[in-house]
């Protein structure tokens, strides 16, 4: 038998706080396409990152091909024959295909550059290993974005020395049609004899292109698949998910009546298409999805960040229209942003005064502030959600992920909103400080909000919510009830490991 | 699929639209000078134009390589600024060496020279090493140089009556004047190492997007460090024609080459089929402006309106850039 194309032996590498890989291994074997699984944190873009020489691991070795790889750096990958196709495209839009496939190798002679010559060399490149046929003059900005996914392709493979080619999520920015054609180039690759690392979070396709796959969970491969069929998707979500969930969530004895908001067939022309649900009084309404799925920018466009181009919007049984942030928040629509750090807060102003922007007009009068009612607003807002330290002068930046949160949550509590959406609420936030979020937003549901909770986390979503839609490829589908959901089925809904559309409602 | 296809390609075209507008504006305003103007339209002016565009064109190809480098963000892309302050300050030693007698053109060209690298070096490490904005790193750069050069000549005019420099502005063969000769030929040279080398790709290539560059394995530093070293070298080889233009150094001349400068080079992005700052598109653009400023004169618009009407025109030509951009 040969000796493996990589073998990634007992990598351990800590950051700060977190040990991100605690020994896992990694063998791919010569010629075979090989996945690589795991949640979100579990170790799979460290790992990658230390095969990149990106990172330098804490222990641990490398080998290629039976040599074992020293220093591991940038360069001396390269040298090896590894090359990264990134998630990310990093094309130059008015470049051609031809400047885009050389960009930084160029071939050139004392007269210049050998344009016919490269254009010719990227053509035959995109033609033969990858199957497609793309004109050499063509601008990337005029290229679908399937097409610029081959151009990143065929960069790495312009040298003719690639031996491992590793895929970060290549299909994530892609439509579902677009999907095919990727995975064709990439079997037309494997049958030129490069063996190829497919990192995917959607599992159908890691079962129907992957020969082996690994998993990842905690900063270790947990588990190895040597045969793949469809039937291994569900093996692999229990392999990745391998843990309980404990009862973080407050009890669901809620009493949802009547429609807060509804949204019919909404879309923005470019990251989700015909978006329809309904959110009732008193209802957390979740939304599942990956990184890509369009989940973040449907919750932007109900903020009135994103542009809408088509669909409507329905507060109460009357249609609004949210051209803006400030619109929606007039309309009593608020957001708890992913960011809080960028987006929710202002860092250098202390929690009074971060919990008094939203209510200016209340404790103003003749355009001068009430010093006195934003004290006492702010100290209602912080006595209700208990933020630690509790003196309204601390300075945001210096709080705990999870009391910025809390400061975001009391910003909108003083103010009379009445839809709340949350986006990733609890990321980077610790298991006390979650549990409080909880309850708040149960109480919030209780007194008759609405709520609409986006996540990456399928245990918060079930375990939160009344309802969950799950969200992929943009089309928003399948509004269940947390009740009659598991985590696994919520995941393979999401990952696609599992093709249904029933709608149960 | 299709709507999504559509609105794509509808959006690309309205973008194309937009990006045409200021070469519109001012082939109109070409039109219009040519109806109105006594003699705008004759070889003599014409010709007057092209050697008037001269100093322009030359710092405009040193301004289109850092733009190149650095981006067209019109806020946090390249640009320099200092150009035309490193020519009036090369412009200024050169003069008043040469008036010193004891100097000869060599000697003053090297002192020169230095001057204009340590400009453009101090530019580079600003803005690579301390992550300055080029925008406010030239502009304070121009402010500094200016001060320099009314330090050396004492914000005085000096004369320079040198055979050499002279020359540029006197007919070569067949009536055409050296300088515009020169600037061909060196127009050609920079067009092909800007356009036509695996540097000037690169270069592009770190102004079109920094994260492609630096992962193709480009150093983007040092690329984006060597635009403004060719910006400086340009500034001072600009400086020979302004002393040419002007039979010596006089103060003040930096502001008009500034508002000239900046305004060509982004007008020439116009010309460009991928609707980017390119040299050639800069110095064609050069001429353009020239023409215009020259125009308004024969037409005996008050000298005082014309800032305002040139001022008018930046705005123009970068607010449809930045318009055209965002909806590409």
């Amino acid at each position: 038998m040969d000796k493996p194309a990589l073998l990634l032996n007992n990598i351990v590498k800590a950051f700060p706080g977190v040990l991100a890989l605690d020994g896992a291994s990694l063998e791919i074997k010569s010629g075979e396409i090989h996945g690589l699984v795991g949640e979100n944190g579990a170790g799979k873009s460290t790992i990658i990152k230390v095969l990149a020489g990106v990172y330098q691991a804490d222990s641990g070795s490398i080998e290629v091909f039976g040599e074992p790889l020293k220093p591991i750096t940038p360069a001396t990958v390269h040298r090896a024959g590894i090359r990264f196709i990134h998630q990310e495209l990093h094309l130059v839009p008015h470049f051609s295909v031809t400047e885009s496939v050389f960009m930084g190798q160029e071939i050139s002679s004392p007269a210049g550059l050998s344009k016919g010559q490269m254009r010719r060399r990227a053509e035959a490149v995109l033609k033969d290993k990858l199957g497609r046929s793309i004109s050499g003059r063509k601008l990337v900005r005029d290229l679908t974005t399937a097409e610029r996914k081959l151009i990143q392709i065929a960069r790495a493979l312009i040298d003719d020395e690639a031996r491992v080619v590793v895929f970060d999520e290549p299909t994530a920015p892609l439509a579902s049609g677009e999907v095919v054609a990727l995975m064709s180039a990439i079997e037309r690759l494997k049958n030129s004899g490069i063996t190829i690392v497919y990192i995917s979070h959607y599992l159908d396709e890691i079962t129907d292109i992957c020969e082996r796959v690994t998993v990842f969970r905690q900063g270790q491969s947990v588990a190895v698949f040597d045969t793949v069929t469809k039937a291994t998707g569900s093996e692999l979500v229990t392999a990745m998910i391998g843990r309980e969930i404990a009862s973080l969530y407050p009890d669901s004895d809620r009493n949802p009546h009547g429609t807060g908001l509804s949204v019919k067939s909404l879309g923005d022309g470019k990251s989700f298409q015909n978006v329809s649900f309904e959110v009732g009084r008193g209802e957390i309404f979740g939304i599942a999805g990956l990184i890509g799925s369009g989940r973040e920018e449907l919750v932007d466009a109900l903020y009135g960040v994103n542009k809408i181009r088509y669909g409507t919007i329905e507060k109460d049984s009357k249609p609004i229209k949210i051209s803006s942030p400030a619109i929606a928040v007039a309309n009593g629509i608020v957001l708890v942003p992913r960011d809080r750090r960028q987006d929710g807060l202002v860092l250098p102003m202390n929690i009074l005064e971060n919990i008094s922007l939203s209510v200016l007009k209340q404790i103003s009068s003749y355009g001068f502030l009430n010093r006195k009612r934003e004290r006492q607003v702010a100290e209602q807002q912080t006595a209700k959600i208990d933020i630690r330290p509790s003196n309204p002068k601390t300075v945001t930046r210096f709080l705990s992920g999870g009391n910025q949160q809390k400061v975001v949550l009391a910003r909108w509590l003083a103010n009379d909103a009445n839809i709340f959406i949350l986006d990733e609420p609890t990321v980077g936030v610790d298991v006390g400080a979650r549990v409080e979020i909880y309850q708040l937003i149960a109480d919030l549901a209780a007194n008759g909000a609405s709520i609409i909770v986006s996540s990456s986390d399928p245990a918060e979503l079930i375990g939160l919510c009344d309802r969950v839609a799950t969200m992929t490829r943009g089309v928003l589908s399948g509004v269940r009830i947390t009740e009659k959901l598991t985590v696994d089925r919520l995941v393979a809904l999401t990952t696609g490991a599992t093709q249904e559309s029933a709608n149960v409602t | 699929m299709s709507l999504e296809t559509l609105s794509r390609r509808s959006s690309t075209s309205l973008s194309a639209a937009i990006g045409a507008i200021p070469l519109i504006l001012f082939v109109g305003l070409l039109i219009y000078f040519g109806l109105n103007a006594p003699n705008f339209l004759t070889v003599t002016n014409l010709k007057l134009v092209l050697v008037q565009s001269l100093p322009v064109m030359l710092i405009c190809i040193g301004l289109s390589a850092v733009v190149m480098a650095g981006g067209d963000d019109v806020v946090s892309g390249g640009i320099d600024l200092s150009i035309p302050a490193t020519t009036v300050l090369c412009a200024g030693i050169m003069a008043s060496l040469l008036s010193a007698e004891s100097t000869g053109l060599f000697v003053a060209s090297i002192v020169a020279l230095l001057a204009a690298l340590l400009v453009g070096g101090l530019n580079a490490l600003l803005v690579t090493r301390l992550s300055m904005t080029p925008l406010l790193t030239t502009l304070a750069m121009f402010v500094a140089v200016v001060g320099v050069n009314n330090v050396v000549t004492q914000r005085k005019r000096i004369n320079v009556d040198h055979d050499a420099i002279n020359a540029i502005r006197e007919p070569f063969i067949f009536g055409i004047p050296l300088g515009l000769i020169l600037v061909a030929l060196i127009t050609l040279i920079a067009f092909h190492f800007l356009h036509r080398t695996k540097w000037g790709l690169n270069l592009q290539a770190v102004g079109g997007s920094r994260d492609a560059a630096s992962i193709s394995g480009l150093n983007v530093n040092r690329l984006f460090g060597q635009s403004f070293i060719v910006a400086a070298v340009m500034g001072f080889v600009c400086s020979y024609f302004v002393l040419a233009r002007g039979a010596g150094s006089s103060p003040g001349v930096e502001d008009n080459l500034m508002v000239e400068m900046v305004l060509a080079t982004f007008l020439g992005a116009a010309f460009s089929p991928r609707r980017v700052v390119t040299m050639w598109g800069a110095a064609l653009g050069a001429v353009l402006v020239v023409a215009i400023s020259v125009g308004f004169k024969s037409m005996g618009v008050n000298v005082f309106w014309t800032g305002l009407i040139k001022g008018s025109l930046i705005v123009v030509v970068v607010a449809t850039a930045a318009l055209s951009q965002r909806l590409d």
